[in-house]
């Protein structure tokens, strides 16, 4: 052992470039570190099969926005803040019931992702947009 | 002067181990935490949600902007070309999800048209960025 002390003295590894080597690599890692998160909405398309039976259990609410964002509710316009709670009273009604967005192609997308978000407030986490209408 | 440095030197050297600990403790820090995320790059107002949740694994991010300009990679793309450049991207790192970070002002139509095309490419999470409310 202690003759393997004495060969330190001797030979020491010149450890300068790997030290240098690894404040690089160390510096590109910080620079590059991007410690954003996206927060986000998770979105999901109705299934494409089409012919499901329509009980009255899977009643689905359809919300339609029109390309002046009006919102209607089963063809009833309504004010956009007041989604969430036309979606409460359909979810006690129908607590399995999905609700369907449907917005016009020139929809602002702000009113979408306003009307999901409250449908999920509402506690109903299966909404899905469905094909813009023409 | 050289005598000097030479001399002391030689008495006491600093002992570069604990640094040398510490630096590589962060080198594999860094590694480990970096995400690589593809940026936009471009910057748009994102609708305000309640219910919106962090998404860890998001490696690409689209942006829709208020002129329905749609923003991959710091990159204008059209629609066509859109599905060509997320496969690329998807390709490098596959566990990634795709955040689609649309303009409260864009339009309905061209946000769903791009979550299609993302599903199109193969990516089965695609969740629309949202902003937290306050």
């Amino acid at each position: 052992m202690r003759k393997f002390s004495r060969k330190q003295d001797e030979a020491e590894i010149n450890m300068t470039p790997m030290l240098d080597i690894v404040f690089i690599m160390l510096i590109f890692f910080i620079v590059t570190a991007s410690f954003t998160k996206e927060s986000g909405l998770d979105i999901n398309k109705p299934p494409p099969s089409e012919d499901q039976p329509k009980d009255d259990e899977n009643k689905a609410l359809l919300i339609q926005v029109d390309s002046a964002n009006r919102v209607f509710i089963n063809m009833r316009v309504v004010d956009v803040d007041s989604v969430r709670a036309n979606v409460e009273r359909f979810h006690a009604e129908h607590p399995k019931g999905p609700v369907v967005i449907q917005p016009a192609l020139d929809a602002k997308a702000g009113v979408v992702v306003s009307i999901y978000d409250q449908a999920r407030q509402a506690n109903v986490y299966n909404v899905s947009i469905a094909e813009p209408r023409e | 002067m050289r005598e000097d440095t030479d001399h002391q030197e030689e008495e006491m050297e600093i002992n570069m181990t604990p640094m040398l600990d510490i630096v590589f403790i962060m080198l594999i820090f860094f590694i480990v935490t970096a995400s690589f995320i593809k940026e936009a790059g471009v910057n748009v107002q994102k609708p305000k949600a309640v219910t919106a949740e962090k998404k860890d694994q998001a490696s690409i991010l689209i942006a829709i902007t208020d002129k329905d300009e749609i923003w991959i990679n710091k990159h204008k793309v059209d629609l066509k070309s859109l599905r060509t450049n997320i496969e690329k991207l998807h390709a490098e790192n596959p566990k990634g999800t795709i955040v689609v970070q649309a303009d409260k002002n864009a339009k309905a139509g061209t946000m769903l048209a791009v979550t299609e095309v993302v599903n199109a490419a193969g990516v089965p999470s695609v969740a629309i960025a949202t902003e937290e409310k306050q």
